[in-house]
């Protein structure tokens, strides 16, 4: 066989004719030269100038050029084919995104929103109505393809609008796709079932369906493990600057809501490490319901007072790493974690590829320049063999244990573990182990097309470690220098969340996200039970949909057997009371649990969720981008408009930019979000 | 690669930065490389054609945001394979409309010589593997990259291409019977 396929190099190309060439090379220059115009232009719709590129390639063979320079003429022309272009958009999926990937102009798409960024929300909202008016004159000649152009046009228009994975890449790429022939093609008739089946995505993501809505009467009590993972919010950012709504399964909710700082209210000391704060609002996307919202802040260790840590940078160095948002990005975010310690911290370095190395035995800090140089030494090559590097990690992290210090194997990938003869499951075992002798381990995602999110999260979850995905040098200094201390701090381990509502005031409930993290009810104090950690200064936000009793939203009818039990309810001495919020901690280094309550009653609610806090507002405009993404069904009304309202409203100083970036991201999915709204 | 590669450095740069006149010389100088490709994965000319001036227009659009720690050639397989791969979807659905229009689509010759013949039918068959597959095989067979290069420009793991290039192997034996392989 391989004989065979030494045959493929036999065969020599054929000479491109001249025509072809000089076409293409005029077609090159053209859209080199209309990417600069469109970089440079403030104002004005792009979208007659991208089409002139389609118009001239479609005709250019064909017509006299000088007919080109009619505009009026080219614009006439380019009205059928837009529509027939959204139209084509819209049969084939989600072409933006794959393209988008696939040419890989990650950097570009984000330098364009930035230098963008003022454009004026009337010109996409100009380009809509525009847009929506040609459709309109189009209903009557193309009555099959209508009522699905003028859903896709408005998105369309709206994207380019919104000049995010626009300039270069969509409808360019949509101009790829179409070919001449469209010209004298019949009305669509012939089904897609014969398309060749998209192509599938390696990456893998843990799935979990959104939590269903539950009775009180049923399911008192929700149960489960705090969560203050991040890497969900910049894998669906990286998806959406790429042009393509995240899959579903990449979205977890409540990583995305725990992704932004927010400034709850801190406990005092660190006796008491962290202090819960609820707030009831309404709810924004249903009249009927209302917002349990639950913040917690963990203590901030002040950082002299921290303690000494020995860390192990776990490095994927195979040869897929050898990409500029891989290797150099992950080199750049060591040495900003670097800076970011103290002197008497030890580090050492393992890397994994083909054979595990160590490329630094533990090094004290202080000696910097031999880390950074000892970081700057790595080079892709070879394949992945994760186990060994781990056992390697392993290894220095005990050979340079810190006792009652922070003793942590950072991992840092872009995919896969090849864990050769063991398994996955004697992976996670592995890592629980390390993790009882004091040794944790945290993951850094890198890259995309081939991440394991699920196993990722799984290692990072045993190894009571954050996994946190990295696709750009700012989220770099985010997670290792602005959040070092809670990623590396912990203040309490194996934190669970157990809320026990009231059936006299609350008849249903709905945990928004956490799905990957619910507990059994008996686990809660069950102290043997794992759940997750909450670092130094981290903030955790779990946001329950409530259904207050006798709402018109309740959705599941009256148990008829259930009524004689009710009065006893009502009697009560807590029947004031919407719920009772417990939470149990084990200190970073204590087997035994503790336990914090506090009631939720009317002094909690806000009778307008204008008047709730500035970060509760923020993170519920979050919550609510989350459920969209992952496509929970009480939100299908909700409109990405609203969100973008909801969190421009509550950005305040903002001081990183995180809240205005994910308004942007708001937008970009409003514009990729097919029909729906 | 090529001989001029500090020259072609040079030149990437340049265009990447907004030079006209070294993107079009980067452009000249590398179209037959592209087109080349194209005709490889598309196995004629007129498509070659087509996908290269698809790529051409890419370039022009994207060259901005190229950056240089990738290696060029690597990126220009990239595009080239994903024009391609574009071109044969939108082929895919435009071939199934004209059949209402078109009876029958113009058959190729058969060359003559039978071991370009078996080639031929070989070619053929590696071009209805499944698109990984096929782009696998073709990089490391056609294009002679290394397991390690093609990896690189599919941006997937040494691993992966292996196992791609496995693959399809298994898959052309049961598709070209026994003889063939």
């Amino acid at each position: 066989m391989r004989d065979d396929f030494e045959k493929l190099s036999g065969l020599t190309p054929p000479k491109a004719s001249a025509e072809a060439r000089a076409r293409a090379l005029a077609a090159a220059m053209q859209s080199f030269d209309e990417a600069e115009k469109n970089s440079s232009a403030t104002q004005g719709s792009s979208f007659p100038v991208r089409q002139s590129s389609i118009f001239n390639r479609i005709w250019s063979p064909i017509m006299n050029r000088k007919l080109l320079a009619g505009s009026a003429l080219a614009t006439l022309l380019v009205v059928p084919a837009a529509a027939f272009l959204t139209f084509e958009l819209t049969r084939d999926g989600a072409p933006f995104g794959e393209r988008a990937q696939e040419i890989a102009l990650k950097d570009e798409t984000r330098k364009d929103e930035k230098r963008q960024k003022p454009e004026p929300q009337a010109t996409a909202k100009k380009a809509v109505a525009e847009e929506r008016a040609r459709q309109e004159a189009k209903t009557v000649e193309t009555p099959v393809a209508a009522p699905v152009e003028s859903e896709a046009a408005a998105p369309a228009a709206d994207a380019m609008a919104n000049s995010v994975a626009r300039d270069s890449v969509a409808p360019l790429s949509a101009t790829g796709g179409m070919q001449p022939r469209m010209t004298f093609l019949p009305a669509p008739v012939v089904q897609e079932e014969m398309q060749p089946a998209p192509e599938h995505n390696r990456e893998r993501f843990g799935k979990a369906e959104s939590n269903p809505v539950k009775s009180v009467v049923t399911d008192p009590v929700s149960t489960f493990s705090v969560d203050v993972d991040t890497a969900s919010y910049a894998f669906v950012r990286r998806s959406l600057m790429e042009g393509q709504l995240p899959e579903r399964d990449a979205v977890r909710v409540e990583e995305m809501v725990n992704y932004f700082p927010y400034d709850w209210p801190r406990p005092e000391s660190a006796a008491q490490p962290f202090k819960a704060t609820v707030t009831v609002t309404p709810t924004p996307w249903n009249g009927g319901t209302r917002l349990m919202h639950v913040a917690i802040k963990g203590y901030d260790v002040v950082r002299t007072q921290a303690p000494k840590a020995n860390l192990v940078f776990l490095i994927d160095v195979s040869g897929s790493m050898d990409e500029p948002d891989k290797l150099p990005l992950l080199k750049g975010a060591f040495r900003l974690l670097v800076e970011k310690l103290k002197p008497e911290d030890t580090v050492s370095i393992v890397t994994y590829a083909g054979n595990a190395g160590t490329v630094l035995e533990p090094t004290a800090v202080k000696d910097k320049a031999k880390i950074l140089a000892a970081i700057d030494t790595l080079q892709p090559g070879g394949s992945t063999a994760g186990a060994e590097g781990i056992d390697a990690a392993y290894a220095l992290a005990e050979k340079a244990f810190v006792k009652g210090g922070v003793n942590r194997v950072m991992l840092a990938t872009d995919g896969d573990f090849n864990v050769g003869p063991s398994s996955d499951e004697d992976l996670k075992r592995l890592i629980e182990e390390k993790r009882k002798s004091g040794i944790f381990l945290s993951v850094l995602g890198f890259g995309r097309g081939n991440y394991n999110d699920a196993l990722m999260q799984t290692i990072a979850q045993n190894g009571n470690g954050t996994a946190a995905y990295i696709d750009t040098l700012a989220e770099a200094q985010k997670t290792l220098v602005e959040e070092a201390g809670s990623s590396l701090f912990p203040i309490a381990k194996d934190v669970k969340l157990q809320v026990e509502f009231n059936p006299a005031a609350i008849t249903e409930y709905r945990l928004i996200g956490y799905e990957t993290r619910a507990l059994k009810r008996e686990d809660f104090n069950n102290d043997k039970v794992d759940a997750g950690d909450i670092g130094s200064g981290h903030s955790v936000t779990a946001i329950y949909e409530v259904t207050p009793k006798g709402s018109p939203a309740v959705l599941n009818d009256d148990l008829r057997y259930a009524e004689a039990e009710k009065p006893v309810a009502e009697a009560s001495p807590n029947s004031g009371e919407l719920a009772f919020l417990k939470i149990r901690y084990k200190k970073p280094d204590g087997d035994k649990s503790e336990l914090i309550t506090t009631p939720v009653t009317e002094a909690n609610t806000v009778p307008a969720l204008v008047e709730a806090p500035e970060d509760v507002r923020f993170s519920v405009a979050v919550a609510a981008f989350g459920q969209k993404l992952s496509g929970v069904t009480a939100l299908a009304d909700y409109t990405y408009d609203a969100v973008i309202d909801l969190a421009a409203a509550s950005k305040g100083a903002d001081p990183f930019g995180y809240r205005s970036e994910f308004v942007n991201l708001v937008r970009l999915a409003k514009g990729l979000g097919g029909s729906k709204n | 690669m090529r001989a001029g590669t500090d020259l072609d450095a040079e030149l990437v740069e340049k265009a990447v930065s907004g030079d006209r006149q070294a993107f079009g010389r980067l452009v000249e100088q590398h179209y037959d490389f592209v087109h080349a490709v194209a005709w490889r994965w598309s196995g004629n000319a007129s498509d070659a054609d087509d996908i290269a001036q698809d790529v051409c227009l890419r370039l022009g659009a994207a060259i901005r945001g190229f950056r240089g720690t990738s290696r060029f050639r690597t990126w220009l397989y990239t595009l080239t394979l994903n024009a391609a791969r574009d071109h044969r979807r939108q082929q895919a659905r435009d071939d199934r409309r004209m059949q209402a229009y078109a009876s029958e689509q113009a058959t190729v010759a058969p060359p003559e010589d039978p071991d370009e013949e078996q080639r031929e039918a070989l070619w053929t068959a590696v071009r209805a593997l499944p698109e990984k597959q096929c782009d696998a095989v073709l990089l490391v067979y056609a294009e002679g990259l290394s397991h390690q290069a093609a990896a690189d420009v599919l941006g997937c793991s040494e691993a992966t291409i292996s196992w791609h290039v496995h693959e399809a192997r298994k898959r052309l034996k049961t598709l070209l019977g026994k003889e063939a392989v």
